[in-house]
């Protein structure tokens, strides 16, 4: 059993009031603690976003990296030790806008990671321009007359791309917040949580009262997440059914293989602890001969 | 005693491939070698030529002469034949070409051997005329056939007895050939095979990977760019047999933070790229220096900007490398002058990358990435490895609410930097500016405490930096200063020069940034200097005017895609001397379209 002190920071968070990455932190902190997972084998690692400073407010490994690049750094600290609890954290911004690449690729690769996405539909810390989640219309700091684009539908991208874990929480309801991040940690391969928050600062329409007339567990009415086309659909109903409708919950699990498990250079050690002090070259120097 | 053999014609061919054949026959049995290729961004047509040295003595560049010409086309003939020495010759197939309406220089011989019949007759096919021509020259060298038959059996043993015996066939029907209707004595060049040595024949490319691989690299995370794509191929062929895992990530921008996340979790990692990838890497070697987590990346330069002459080389990446990323911050750059150099410094750029905590940077360019040298077995030293102030043991637990104090004030700026999974050595390691707690801050008292404690890691750094080269006499008129893969060359333009009774010497860096504190002694000990480099800006010659002091009497340039060659150096440091010259561009005046369009087209 991990205490939640164990993974508290004497640093107090400096979120704006009202802000959802509270919540965020919370569960994260307890589904750690529910999972007893020590905090010197957990690394938490996140990009630039107010949400990047969660690995600060975690009492665990932690690494801050560059806006967009949660994922890559993820990957790397994975392959060379697997036994390590990895967790990304990232805004929308940051997980589906500069670094999208990342998570396609993150799915299709299936390796023991958990991905967190802070979507509050817009760019916090830059002060509120558009995000790629912010709704078709959406008046912004970047988009004074409406934004012109679709949004992205990141649940329909990562079941698409083969993803093994997909769900999506809000930070309006943290008990169930809790036990997806515990789902999604426990879950053997990359699992994306996109998680619907508000920022009270810079988004006037996706406000707490928005989400509570839409929102519902789509679990509990019944969602199989075992049927990936029902979970496809499901990932595109908030837009289909011109936001009246919000699921949240898993919408997708399945098992498959993780990296890490083809890999036959790592099936008997992780890579820290391979010894490295004793290299023999001879024999690959020899086949220059 | 040295000979100089090239072999031309349409890519798509396997001209390449035979370069590396013919050199092997000759390491094997004692001799040294050089491949030296150039080829258009093409696959399949485009003009190909590869240029092998072979030599009693080490070689590691290509000269502009050859001392026999094997033409695929004619084309080669066109583009080459002023390249031949006096009683070179050129093999070519008489009955596949016509050379009547060209003017060939005097004094060569013509060989004609009917490549493709005998290729058929073999029971092989066009692709196999160099194998026939590979024969063919092995008579003129009077040289025995069975090295060549080897060497066949062992590189085509996995594509089965046919395979064999129809190379076999087509090389001995064309070094039967020339036994048969040439008197193979009148050529000048002869050689006898040698005591073997354990020596090997290895790319630039091949020799940074091998140094890796010795070095420990655990993981190896890329974006394939030539001419970096071979360290690539390189590592991933041999990921299962040193256990290492090979990433070819989604691009270079994941590549590089892919392997400053390993190297936080305690491994050593690497990547590699050319100029455009090395771009979309630049934000991410900011963050190695400011996390303080080791980075050692290789950029394999090419012809820029932009996509540039993607298969030609150039060394004009140089102040981008030292300049890279926001921001002032420690790096160290490091350009091995030939394949021992890459070898060893590939593993010195690993110990400095975690005893300073600091991104390392290999800058190697097309010619040094790409070109095969020989070198002794025994010369390939092993570095001894140094992980520095790496924590790998449990400590005792923190109290709560505690970081570990990843970012403590040192002496030597080097903080204990305990990995994942270590009891007691919590922190995060952070793009931002940090207390010694790793918390972030703007606290204007500790920025400036850590600018300083980052910093002063150079004190110790410097030791670790070798000073350069110095080839030639000690007291000379004047010095020519190069780095990275322009040290042989320069280093056989001096000896030229010395010969000639000209007093010149060369100093060569491969020890870049920073500056090894002894180099600004010996670059002002020096009468004049000339500097020589592969760019059109003289971009080191620049770098040592701000950083040393000096200033140049005159450079040598070039940046039409090729590396300077010792005969051009020779010539262009004797016309500075006389004061006949001072800054010069050098390029081939009659320069040869590799690109395909011009030669199909025309
Ligand atoms: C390469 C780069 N581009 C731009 C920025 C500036 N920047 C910092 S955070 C951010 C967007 C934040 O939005 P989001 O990821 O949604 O996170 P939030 O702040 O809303 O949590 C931007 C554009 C940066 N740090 N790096």
């Amino acid at each position: 059993m991990v205490d939640i002190m164990d993974l508290t920071t004497a640093e107090k968070p400096q979120w704006c009031p009202g802000c959802g990455n509270y919540g965020i932190l919370i569960a994260v902190k307890n589904a750690l603690a529910n999972l007893g997972r020590e905090s010197h084998n957990v690394a938490v690692v996140s990009g630039i976003g107010c949400s990047g400073k969660d690995s600060h407010y975690i009492r665990t490994y932690g690494f801050e990296g560059l806006h967009g690049r949660v994922l890559p750094v993820a990957t790397g600290i994975k392959l060379a030790n697997r036994k390590l609890t990895v967790i990304g954290m990232g805004g929308d911004g940051d997980g589906y806008g500069i670094g999208l690449n990342h998570l396609i690729h993150s799915c299709r690769r299936n390796l023991d990671i958990t991905y967190i996405v802070h979507n509050n539909e817009i760019y916090g810390l830059t002060t509120g321009q558009v995000s790629p989640t912010s709704m078709k219309g959406m008046k912004t700091k970047s988009t004074p007359h409406g934004v012109i684009e679709m949004p992205i539908h990141p649940l329909a991208l990562a079941i698409s791309s083969d993803a093994t874990f997909v769900a999506r929480g809000y930070t309006g309801n943290i008990q169930h917040l809790t036990k997806l991040v515990e789902e999604a940690i426990s879950h053997k391969g990359f699992a994306l949580v996109d998680v619907l928050q508000v920022c009270p600062s810079w988004n006037k329409v996706n406000t707490p009262q928005w989400f509570k007339e839409r929102i519902y567990d789509m679990n509990q009415a019944g969602h199989d997440p075992s049927d990936k086309l029902r979970a496809y659909e499901k990932a595109l109903e908030d837009v289909m059914t011109g936001y009246e409708k919000v699921p949240i919950g898993v919408f997708y699990r399945t098992e498959r293989s993780t990296y890490g498990d083809e890999l036959p250079q790592i099936k008997d050690a992780e890579l820290i602890e391979h010894d490295i002090m004793n290299v023999d070259m001879s024999k690959t120097l020899a086949e220059h001969i | 005693m040295e000979f100089i053999w090239k072999i031309g014609g349409e890519a798509g061919f396997g001209i390449m491939g035979s370069g590396i054949l013919f050199g092997k026959v000759f390491t094997r049995t004692g001799y040294h070698a050089h491949v030296y290729s150039e080829y258009p961004s093409l696959i399949r047509g485009g003009h190909n030529t590869t240029q092998v040295r072979i030599s009693d003595a080490p070689v590691h560049n290509p000269k502009k002469t050859c001392n026999l010409l094997v033409a695929l086309n004619k084309f080669a003939v066109e583009a080459h034949m002023n390249e031949i020495t006096e009683r070179g010759g050129i093999l070519y197939d008489g009955d596949e070409i016509d050379l009547s309406d060209l003017s060939l220089p005097q004094n060569v011989v013509l060989y004609k051997v009917p490549l493709l019949s005998i290729a058929k007759q073999a029971g092989g096919e066009v692709i196999m005329r160099n194998t026939v021509a590979m024969g063919a020259t092995l008579a003129l060298l009077d040289y025995p056939f069975s090295h060549l038959e080897e060497l066949i059996k062992e590189v085509f043993a996995r594509k089965g007895e046919h395979v064999i015996d129809v190379n076999i066939r087509a090389a001995k029907g064309g070094y039967d050939y020339i036994i048969d209707n040439y008197n193979a004595s009148e050529y000048p060049f002869s050689f006898e095979p040698k005591p073997q040595v354990k020596r090997c024949l290895m790319t630039g490319n091949e020799a940074i990977g091998a140094g890796a691989i010795q070095a420990g690299l655990k993981m190896y995370c890329a974006y394939p760019m030539t001419p970096a794509s071979s360290i690539l191929h390189y590592v991933a062929k041999h990921e299962y047999d040193h256990n290492i895992v090979v990433k070819h990530t989604e691009d270079e921008i994941a590549a590089v933070n892919m392997a400053i996340g390993g190297a936080y979790a305690g491994v050593r990692t690497m990547t590699a790229t050319s100029g455009g990838g090395f771009a979309l890497m630049t934000e991410a070697i900011g963050l190695a220096a400011l996390s303080e987590t080791p980075l050692v990346m290789a950029i394999a330069q090419r012809v820029g900007p932009s996509t540039g002459m993607p298969t030609w080389t150039e060394q004009a990446d140089l102040k981008f490398v030292l300049n890279a990323s926001q921001g002032d911050f420690l790096r160290v750059v490091l350009a091995p002058g030939d394949i021992q150099e890459a070898y060893e410094l590939t593993q010195h750029a690993f110990n400095l990358a975690e005893k300073y905590q600091i991104p390392v940077m290999i800058l190697s360019d097309k010619f040094l990435s790409e070109s095969t040298t020989s070198a002794d077995i025994d010369q390939l030293n092993k570095i001894p490895i140094q992980r520095g102030k790496l924590i790998v043991k449990d400590m005792e637990p923190l109290a709560q609410k505690e970081k570990f104090k990843r970012y403590e004030y040192t002496d030597d700026g080097v903080s204990p930097r305990p990995i994942p999974g270590i009891i007691g050595g919590e922190h995060v390691a952070t793009s931002y500016e940090h207390w010694e707690n790793s918390f972030s801050t703007e606290h204007f008292e500790t920025r400036v405490k850590m600018v300083q404690k980052r910093a002063k890691k150079i004190d110790e750094l410097v030791k670790d930096l070798k000073p350069p080269a110095l080839h030639g006499p000690e007291d000379a008129d004047l010095t020519l200063v190069c780095w990275g893969s322009h040290k042989p060359i320069v280093f056989e333009a001096v000896d030229l020069l010395n010969d000639a009774g000209v007093k010149v010497n060369a100093l060569h860096f491969s020890y870049i940034h920073p500056i090894p504190p002894k180099a600004i002694e010996m670059l002002k000990s020096a009468k004049r200097l000339v500097i020589v480099e592969n760019n059109s800006t003289a971009q080191f010659g620049g770098y040592l005017k701000e950083h040393a002091g000096v200033e140049f009497a005159g450079s040598i340039l070039r940046f039409d895609g090729r590396p300077l060659f010792a005969e051009e150096v020779f010539e262009h440091a004797k016309l500075i001397l006389d004061g006949k010259e001072k800054d010069v561009a050098v390029y081939d005046k009659e320069r040869v379209e590799y690109y395909s369009a011009k030669l199909v087209g025309e």
